[in-house]
């Protein structure tokens, strides 16, 4: 329990980080920090009431205060353009990000897997070679070039899947589930194609090293299958660091969202921030940035607990 | 070996392997290229501005990428968006590079500062950057300079910990111990022995930074917070975006994707053909 207790103040840590750095980029960056709350197209009497009600007249203490009280209540501020809650314009969208996120992220693992194992078992080989530069090359792939790509390719040209939005509107019940799952395959693949290249490159790298190991060589002595042993003996203990860099990958695949949703007109937290940008709405781009910040450092936390639940040697290092 | 071949400098030797490697040469070669466009851009083509004649043209003799909804050229876009995407690409680098080597190099000397600088890079790498990035940039309010200050800003994390890392071994070296006997400020240790410790490193973090600021730059570019009165190939996809191209006119957005593939490719296979002709290991 001491464990996940140390895992859980780091993550508060991490946030309170994220917080604090919005918090006063906003005020110190050049120009009048009161852009960040109020409209610059308001009458001045309605700015100045706004400016009080935001507490903008207070000292920076007090306000970075008042601030983190806010946020502890799930106070975002009010977007400009809606006239209703951030954390309403965001709570709206964030259920089609999770979607998107998590089934890349499970579409990754599962292709990622049988890859990185195919790699390692072939290291050296042709096999290996091709996984291993078209990895590379996929790292330096830039989304949405990838998403238009496949837009043309798989949307407009072959028309098998819809180019933009997350539902049909018209359908309902089981209706409606297909045609999400119909609306998610593009988005979803153009996230995993970014995503894969350095997910199989690890996972290549560690399992070498574990297939290297004196247990592995036990194991074959004894007249284990070789399959047996790849699957079994050395993938368990290569998972492991390879969850660490999936871990550490979630903000490339948050960023990644943001551009992919913004391609394929997916209404989620990323197509939230490109319509916010387009509008100049400060607080929607602020309470975006906490809210993804947050769910990384929760998916984070649970990726970390779980390994520490499930493997022993992490809860003491 | 000759006696000559012998009394190469490891410096010499890294050129050495380094020619022979093609994919590194042809990388290099690519990277002038682009580097030569994008001083020479106003020799190539004309600025793209105003509204053209032939609006929404797929590619011909005469407009060799096709025209835009606005019928202006896209090969002139994609010239003139190398100079933009290139010089942000190129400073934000640099300055992320002096950012992370003061960090690192302060990290790994100075043994009171390790941890919390550890502690600040290590929370730095965990956040998602592009929203961040997204927020600052769009208070900063859209400009070529920026986009630079803002990428470099969020871009040094992890220069810092490569050169932390490599610093962190020099440090207890006995001659780092023997300037200290000597008498030798801090400062001129780290100028004199450590700097020149880490600068191999630092080399290929220059040319992943520069590709990764590119990548970075494309897509706050894309999501519209390029500079409105200059090109870059973010801002051409950006605007293929809004005006609904994005899924008729294949030309504008398959030849900036394209010259940002060529880039970020050449500079990644730049860096592996250094790293492993820095690697004298592999060659007898």
């Amino acid at each position: 329990m001491r464990f996940i207790g140390l895992r859980l103040a780091r993550g508060l840590l991490t946030l309170w980080f994220a917080v604090t750095v919005t918090f006063f980029l906003v005020r110190l960056l050049p120009g009048d920090p009161v852009t960040a709350v109020a409209d610059p197209n308001m009458t001045e009497a309605l700015r100045q009431k706004l400016l009080a009600d935001f507490g903008l007249d207070k000292p920076l203490a007090a306000q970075y205060l008042d601030y983190l009280g806010q946020l502890l209540h799930g106070n975002l501020g009010m977007s400009f353009r809606q006239s209703i809650p951030v954390t309403t314009v965001l709570m709206e969208r964030l259920p089609w990000t999770l979607i998107l996120t998590v089934s890349a992220m499970v579409v990754t693992i599962v292709l990622g897997i049988p890859l990185g194992v195919l790699a390692a078992t072939r290291a050296r080989g042709w096999v290996d070679r091709v996984i291993q530069i078209t990895g590379v090359t996929a790292q330096s792939l830039f989304v949405p070039s990838v998403g238009i790509f496949l837009m043309y390719l798989l949307g407009v040209w072959l028309r098998w899947f819809p180019i933009g939005g997350a539902v049909d509107l018209d359908a309902t019940g089981f209706a409606a589930t297909l045609s999400m799952l119909h609306h998610l395959v593009l988005p979803c693949l153009s996230l995993v194609l970014i995503q894969l290249g350095g997910y199989v490159l690890t996972m290549r790298t560690t399992l070498i090293e574990a297939l290297g190991e004196d247990y592995v060589s036990l194991a074959k002595a004894k007249g284990v299958r070789p399959g047996t042993v790849v699957w079994k003996h050395a993938l368990r203990n290569a998972l492991l660091p390879t969850t660490t860099i999936a871990g550490l990958q979630l903000g490339t695949l948050v960023g990644g969202a943001v551009l992919t949703e913004t391609i394929y007109a997916y209404p989620g937290v990323g197509r939230a921030i490109y319509e916010a940008v387009g509008q100049l709405d400060f607080p929607v781009l602020q309470g975006a940035f906490v809210l993804l910040a947050a769910a990384v450092v929760a998916a984070n936390l649970i990726t970390d607990v779980a390994y520490g639940i499930l493997d022993p040697r992490v809860r003491t290092s | 070996m000759t006696a000559a071949a012998v009394e190469l400098t490891p410096r010499l030797r890294t050129w050495s392997a380094f020619r022979r490697n093609p994919l590194g040469v042809a990388s290099a070669i690519v990277l002038v290229l682009l580097a030569l466009v994008a001083v020479c851009a106003p020799l190539i083509a004309p600025f793209p501005e105003g509204y053209g004649a032939d609006t929404s043209q797929p590619p011909s003799a005469a407009h060799w990428f096709g025209t835009d909804d606005i019928g202006q050229d896209v090969f002139a876009q994609v010239v003139w968006g190398t100079r933009v995407s290139m010089a942000v690409g190129v400073s934000a680098s640099v300055l992320a590079i002096v950012i992370g080597l003061l960090i690192g190099v302060s990290a790994a000397y100075f043994r009171r500062l390790d941890t919390p600088l550890g502690v600040l890079v290590d929370l730095s790498l965990s956040l998602p950057v592009l929203p961040l990035m997204i927020l600052v940039a769009a208070l900063a309010g859209p400009s070529v300079r920026t986009l630079a200050v803002v990428i470099a800003l969020f871009s040094w994390p992890e220069v810092a910990r490569v050169v932390r890392s490599q610093a962190i071994a020099i440090v207890p070296m006995p001659f780092v111990s023997a300037a200290k006997v000597v008498g030798g400020s801090s400062l001129w240790i780290v100028r004199k022995h450590l700097l020149p410790g880490v600068i191999p490193v630092v080399g290929v973090s220059v040319v992943l930074t520069t590709s990764r600021a590119v990548l970075a730059e494309a897509g706050l570019s894309f999501l519209g917070l390029g500079d409105p009165n200059s090109w870059s190939w973010g801002t051409i996809l950006h605007k293929a975006q809004q005006s609904g191209a994005l899924a008729t006119a294949w030309w504008t957005t398959l030849f900036p994707s394209l010259a940002i593939l060529l880039l970020v490719v050449s500079t990644t296979l730049l860096s592996v053909a250094y790293n492993d002709a820095r690697d004298h290991r592999n060659s007898s």
